[in-house]
């Protein structure tokens, strides 16, 4: 899973450093890229694009572990077999993405002790719906379904980027989340086609979802900051925008068909444009709740460093003299 | 009860619980990489449990979704190891290591069930176990080896555990019956060849192994008899489930 | 005390404003192992990405469960990232080979006799092996962005050699954008008795796509309560 976190601290042009990589370096770089060959781990590139990878891939490898928590919150509660294994699964994919990705990052430099710590320190960003909580096994389908969605569109757009191994992990990925997908939206559909008290319980969390669903993709592009090197370096895939409104294209009728209402009279897709008209985002709040104001915050980062240091003892027995380091491969 | 019933009862509410504890680990793991491992043998274990209740089901016993999340403690006849809630990672380990060479070996021995049905899940399940007896043995040895923190914690552990597994092979009143129908070589065949497999790794590790068959076992769960941490497993198990137990979740 | 909507959470019994945490150590996850996998039976290896793990049999638990846990797998093999050798990278169009060293002609001549092929010569085999010489593992990368693949082994007497040897060996192989050689003593690989550790996958039905079929339950639904709210 994964929401744009990243698009609030792109650099602005004046700070790119570009005035001192080598010219010829550059070039061949970018010629690369336009040939729409892959950067490979023992490539040259540019300072600037590892150092964008990298927060990029690591925000989305915090994302995954983080977003495997408001899941987990109903792993133990999931109702029946069928639920409780699937909900056991996808969280453990969640897990495994943040491991892939993790290991996608450290290829550019960044050890996985340096990502983990920044992490549990609250230096790192992670993407802000995981901010906030799931009172309701409804919630917690309302993310298996509709996050995810969002994160495929997201990962699917990135999964044609330039950095051949963030573009491995997020083909193994993509190929993984066809199952969180389908199992989330089989989980909503019982419930919003269920009983009064499902329905209802279903009404409820999109409700409360909604509002963050709809920032997930990040501010409007209009709002953001200059991101074109990055989109000319295929770092950056898509538009905010853009995904926001593949997504409620996709999505929202497939909302509407069971029965369930969405909390924003004004969302509507103009025929005209083909673009998805809806009330504003109330940023403002975004923008207070990733900056650590938000209702489950304290928590998340608590749960991470509580399980990291619970496991301490485990890891330092297991370390041997021999142990040395290199990064992954790709 | 019937022996078959007795036995599949037995085998699939240790199942049930177990995965469902060690589930709880999910997210929490000291690795990121032992954690997908850990869950994938979870997820296993519910999936041995699902497949039993299913045999029951056959036999006129009701859907599995409802034997597992609608009885209560004293209805179900689990060991009261699989129930203890999941501790610090050394107990879970530990629990992982006594249980499953455990349930390997038991596996084993139902392949060749006289209740056919039974001898198929068993050597269908013959796969996951061997990892799960490779990941408990693994990290056994590794730790059972390691600092002299880690080796004390395991010894706390394997001595504390050690009453709970004798559990494990509690005999019911249906047990002469069971043997000699062919259903199941019996609790005390499997407890010796149990012995067996455990020492054997346990002898690779600096741990301390007590002469386990003068410890006390820790019965009853096979009656019903339960440790007061079961029932607040099922009611949190169950707590969306019973919201309305005849809705389709 | 921090209250969750997570039980598990709330037997952890968190902290609610918990000091700054100490930075990981180095090592704290340890170094990592490569996996490569194997589809099907015969098929090549491939490789799948790395694990965090103190030792090679802790890899391989890792590794199983990582990269084997979804999809069809029948075998895995796990080796240290710092036990493999790697070529520069180049482009799509050009070939991995030509960016070592050329040989001197005394070198070639040894990289000839060291393995015109691999393995049909037993005693010149033996004497090699004697002579300090040792399988490598020979890894291509087709295409960039793709994954490297197995394409054999080699005999040699260093990392550098054996690169040499593959590229006398699968020099016919276009295109080759980088290689790993590996000493093969190095790896860890799944046991031909282990098989049914493989079998397993199938089975779980319930982390497949394909098991979630809702359409029919939806027009149900619809049939039931007429036209939906978008129309």
């Amino acid at each position: 899973m994964y929401g744009s976190a990243s698009t609030h601290d792109l650099p602005t042009t004046a700070l790119t450093g570009l005035e001192n990589e080598d010219p010829i370096l550059l070039a061949e770089f970018e010629a690369r890229i336009n040939r729409g060959e892959k950067i490979e781990p023992g490539d040259w590139m540019p300072a600037l694009y590892r150092k964008q990878l990298t927060r990029m891939i690591e925000q989305h490898a915090h994302s995954e572990i983080i977003g495997s928590l408001p899941e987990g919150t109903w792993i133990t509660r999931a109702p029946g077999f069928r639920r409780k294994m699937a909900q056991m699964a996808k969280v453990q994919d969640e897990v495994g993405h943040a491991q892939l990705l993790y290991s996608a990052a450290e290829t550019l430099g960044k050890t996985r002790e340096e990502m983990l710590t920044d992490l549990i320190n609250g230096k790192s960003k992670y993407s802000n719906v995981f901010n906030y909580p799931t009172p309701t096994w409804a919630d917690s389908n309302v993310i298996s379904w509709l996050i995810d969605a969002g994160a495929i569109v997201n990962q699917l757009a990135n999964a044609k980027g330039s950095y051949g191994p963030y573009c491995r992990a997020l083909d193994r990925i993509c190929a993984e989340e066809a199952f969180h997908l389908k199992y989330g939206h089989d989980a909503v559909v019982h419930l919003a086609t269920g009983t009064p008290i499902q329905r209802k319980m279903m009404q409820e969390a999109l409700n409360r979802w909604w509002p963050a669903i709809m920032t997930f993709f990040g501010p409007s592009d209009k709002m953001s900051v200059h991101t074109e090197i990055l989109m000319r370096w295929k770092v950056k895939m898509a538009s905010n925008d853009e995904c926001r409104n593949q997504f409620l294209d996709m999505y929202v009728p497939k909302i509407w068909e069971i029965g369930l209402t969405l909390p924003d009279a004004n969302l509507r897709k103009n025929e005209e444009t083909g673009q998805w008209e809806f009330t504003e985002p109330d940023w403002e709040d975004f923008k207070r709740v990733i900056n650590g104001d938000g209702p489950c915050n304290a928590e998340r980062i608590a749960v991470r460093r509580a399980a990291e240091e619970n496991g301490a003892w485990v890891r330092r027995a297991l370390l041997t003299p021999k142990t040395q380091y290199v990064r992954p491969l790709a | 009860m019937n022996p078959t019933l007795d036995l599949l009862y037995r085998l699939a509410d240790d199942q049930l619980i177990l995965g469902h504890r060690n589930s709880e680990w999910n997210g929490l793991g000291p690795i990121l990489e032992e954690d997908i491992a850990f869950s994938s043998m979870a997820q296993d274990k519910l999936g041995h449990s699902l497949q039993l209740y299913s045999l029951l089901r056959a036999l006129g016993e009701a859907e599995p979704d409802t034997v597992a999340f609608t009885r209560n403690a004293p209805q179900f006849h689990c060991c009261q190891l699989v129930e203890l809630p999941i501790g610090e990672y050394d107990f879970s380990l530990t629990r992982h290591f006594l249980f499953d060479h455990a349930e390997l070996l038991r596996f084993e021995a139902l392949a060749t069930s006289s209740y056919e049905p039974l001898a198929q899940v068993a050597r269908k399940l013959r796969g996951e176990l061997k990892y799960h007896a490779l990941h408990a043995n693994t990290w056994m040895k590794r730790l059972g080896t390691a600092t002299d923190e880690a080796i004390e914690r395991m010894q706390r552990s394997l001595d504390f555990t050690l009453p709970y597994a004798l559990g494990i092979f509690e005999k019911t009143d249906a047990e002469a019956e069971i043997i000699s129908s062919g259903l199941f070589v019996g609790e005390d065949e499997l407890r010796g060849r149990w012995l067996e497999s455990i020492s054997k790794v346990l002898a690779q590790t600096a741990l301390e192994v007590p002469d386990v068959l003068a410890l006390t076992p820790v019965m009853g769960g096979r009656y019903g008899q339960h440790t007061e941490h079961l029932q607040p497993l099922l009611d949190e198990m169950a707590e969306v489930f019973r919201l309305d137990p005849t809705a389709d979740w | 005390m921090i209250h969750s909507h997570d039980p598990r959470m709330n037997r952890l019994g968190l902290p609610d404003a918990p000091a700054t945490a100490a930075a990981k150590g180095a090592l704290d996850q340890f170094g990592t192992y490569e996996a490569f996998h194997q589809k099907k039976e015969g098929a090549p290896f491939v490789y799948v990405g790395p694990v965090h793990a103190p030792e090679a049999d802790v890899a391989f638990l890792f590794a199983k469960e990582q990269y084997s846990r979804r999809f069809a797998c029948t075998g895995l093999w796990v080796v240290p990232t710092a036990a493999i050798t790697v070529t520069d990278y180049v482009g799509d169009q050009e070939w991995a080979y030509d960016s070592l060293p050329l040989l001197t002609n005394q070198q070639a001549a040894a990289t000839a006799t060291a393995d015109p092929r691999f393995g049909d010569d037993t005693a010149a085999e033996e004497a090699a092996y004697a002579a300090g010489e040792e399988d490598y593992d020979i890894f291509h990368l087709k295409k960039r962005g793709k994954a490297h693949q197995h394409v054999g082994k080699v005999r040699a007497n260093s990392p550098a050699q054996a690169l040499q040897v593959a590229k006398a060996v699968f020099g016919d192989q276009r295109p080759v954008v980088n290689v790993w050689a590996a000493r093969s003593a190095d790896f860890l690989r799944s046991d031909d008795e282990d098989r049914d550790i493989w079998t397993t996958t199938p089975d779980k039905k319930y982390r497949d796509a394909i098991s979630y079929k809702v359409q029919d339950r939806i027009e149900r639904f619809k049939a039931e309560t007429g036209t939906s709210q978008a129309d």
